[in-house]
């Protein structure tokens, strides 16, 4: 792996605006909106709005941003898949002669160290919010607070590398977006449907991620789970990362420049 | 000399089509030569062959010596190449777009970002993002991305797309530049006039078929010389001509003569020429004595643009 191509890779992904912008939106910055209104609702009210932090806060919370930030990771995967194939550059940079192995395999360590940090930042002020106004609430330890962020930053990573993987195999990014987004609303109400009322919010991929997270933030997660196994679960996961990066490997490599 | 690219029955198919049909090149080392084509004929199907870029159907290539794509990334090393219209990331800099080609070469390519800029003139624009660049600009970056290579082989698909003649010119005097370096030039064209002006040597290429190729001072060599004859009575002076054995053919065009000559020595049988012309009481208001130009050779020997023509 070439630290110059992951390097590049980050500056292709960071100077892009829009896309930086929208994934502060998305992460940090609708974090700390909804945590200020919240405050202020309770400075306004406090009898109606008695608590801002506290373990159950930080619970719904951390649902609410996973939802978020997976935005964030499949717009950041999309574009790193997909974005010199759009511009045009992929065909320059396998005119290089570096093999295109190695040019789909940096654009992971690239992507990821985009969008983890921004996901990163907003969990930790989603962590600092759940001791503001606890309210008598029980606050959410130490050791949790390191398991639910390890927990969260995977199940990131994981989405970043579905919509990396298929972003390079369709080679567009508003397919591979529209894809996962009909993944989204439109597939996983059904399965729910299906399942109700043992399933979670998105895909078989995210109740195997969910199945992961600590156990004292399920009471956030979506309502019920399959109760998979442990090894169930890590299969299901690397199931989809082996398939999604496998193709898109696949075409990255055999794709006409 | 050696020859720095060297095909021999390179084909490629899409489906039914033959695109690039059993074409067998050698582009000689350090030489401006140019692979002239109407569009459609091929030319960029050959170039993305050379350069991995997609799958050949049969044949074999040699790049720097080296077969390809068996060694592709050792021939590549020392090639920079533009195919078709130089495309770079819109939202970044031509220094952060080269940063970027550069990272995925050898690690000294990297201190050559700005040496190249400034050799095609885009120093001072250099932190400019390239979506606010004109189409000259993003050609003369495309050829700045071709010399982080140092490269001994630049193969540059339609250059001068898009330039003004100022643009056309700068590119030209780039290309000549390089080749009085001792770098190899491989310009790819449908501009019969840009590639007589800037190459040494060509191959003109038709229906995905190589149908010649060699030096241009060789070409020119085994021209024809065309003689014009402007005259009294055009007609009658046609029919006393056609009876010299020093030439070829006589046809009329707009009241003049166009005498194709036999080998020989032109200017003296131009000379004789006149002569019998004035002896015979035709009035002689004009001789013109010309070679076909690589124009013609080329009309003549494409035959979608003969055919058109």
């Amino acid at each position: 792996m070439s630290i110059r191509l992951v390097r590049a890779e980050v500056l292709k992904l960071s100077t892009r605006r829009g896309l930086i912008v929208a994934s502060l939106l998305l992460t940090v910055v609708a974090t700390v909106a909804i945590e200020l209104i919240l405050v202020l609702l309770h400075a306004t009210n406090p009898a109606k709005h008695r608590i801002v932090g506290g373990i159950n806060h930080f619970n719904d919370g951390l649902y609410s941003l996973t939802q978020l930030a997976t935005i964030a990771a499949v717009l950041v995967g999309a574009t790193a898949g997909a974005g010199d194939l759009a511009a045009g550059f992929f065909r320059s940079l396998v005119v290089t002669g570096r093999p295109r192995a190695s040019l789909f395999g940096a654009r992971i360590p690239g992507g990821l160290l985009v969008v983890l940090p921004l996901t990163a930042a907003a969990y930790v002020v989603l962590a600092l919010f759940s001791f503001v106004v606890p309210g008598g609430a029980a606050t959410p330890s130490t050791t949790l607070l390191v398991e639910a962020g390890l927990w969260f930053e995977l199940y990131i990573a994981v989405m970043f590398l579905l919509a990396l993987g298929l972003a390079s195999l369709l080679g567009s990014r508003a397919t591979q977006i529209g894809i996962l987004a009909g993944l989204q609303l439109l597939v996983t109400p059904l399965v729910q449907g299906l399942h109700s009322p043992g399933v979670g919010a998105e895909s078989v991929l995210g109740l195997a991620l969910w199945r992961l997270a600590p156990k004292e933030i399920l009471g956030g997660a979506p309502p019920g789970h399959l109760g998979e196994s442990l090894v169930a679960a890590f299969v299901v996961i690397g199931a989809w990362m082996a398939l999604a990066l496998g193709l898109g490997a696949w075409r990255t490599v055999t794709r006409d420049a | 000399m050696t020859d720095v690219v060297e095909t021999a029955g390179l084909t490629k198919r899409f489906g039914e089509s033959t695109v690039v049909s059993g074409v067998d090149l050698r582009v000689p080392r350090g030489t401006a030569f140019g692979y002239l084509g109407p569009n459609g004929a091929g030319k960029t199907t050959l170039i993305r062959m050379l350069l991995g870029l997609i799958r050949p159907s049969g044949g074999t290539m040699r790049l720097l010596g080296r077969p390809v794509p068996a060694q592709r990334r050792e021939a590549l090393a020392r090639v920079g190449a533009i195919v078709d219209e130089p495309r770079f990331h819109g939202h970044m800099t031509g220094r952060q777009n080269l940063w970027a080609l550069a990272a995925a070469r050898e690690p000294e390519t990297h201190d050559r970002v700005d040496g190249a800029l400034e050799r095609v003139g885009l120093l001072a624009r250099a932190d400019d993002r390239v979506s606010k660049y004109s189409l000259g600009m993003r050609q003369r970056l495309g050829i700045a991305a071709c010399l982080l290579a140092d490269p001994e082989l630049l193969i540059l698909d339609e250059p001068m797309n898009g330039l003004d003649p100022a643009g056309m010119l700068e590119v030209r005097e780039l290309i000549r530049s390089l080749v009085d370096e001792g770098r190899t030039v491989v310009l790819s064209s449908h501009l019969l006039d840009e590639v007589e002006r800037t190459c040494d040597a060509i191959a003109i290429v038709d229906r995905g078929r190589v149908v010649l190729q060699g030096r241009l001072d060789d070409l020119r060599n085994g021209s024809t010389a065309v003689l014009r004859v402007d005259c009294s009575e055009p007609a009658r002076a046609a029919v006393l001509l056609r009876l010299r054995a020093d030439v070829a053919r006589v046809r009329e065009e707009e009241d003049q003569l166009v005498l194709e000559l036999t080998a020989g020595d032109p200017r003296a049988e131009s000379a004789a020429i006149a002569h019998v012309v004035l002896d015979a009481g035709f009035e002689l208001y004009r001789l013109q004595l010309d070679h076909d130009s690589l124009e013609e050779r080329f009309l003549e020997l494409t035959t979608r643009l003969g055919a058109a023509a």
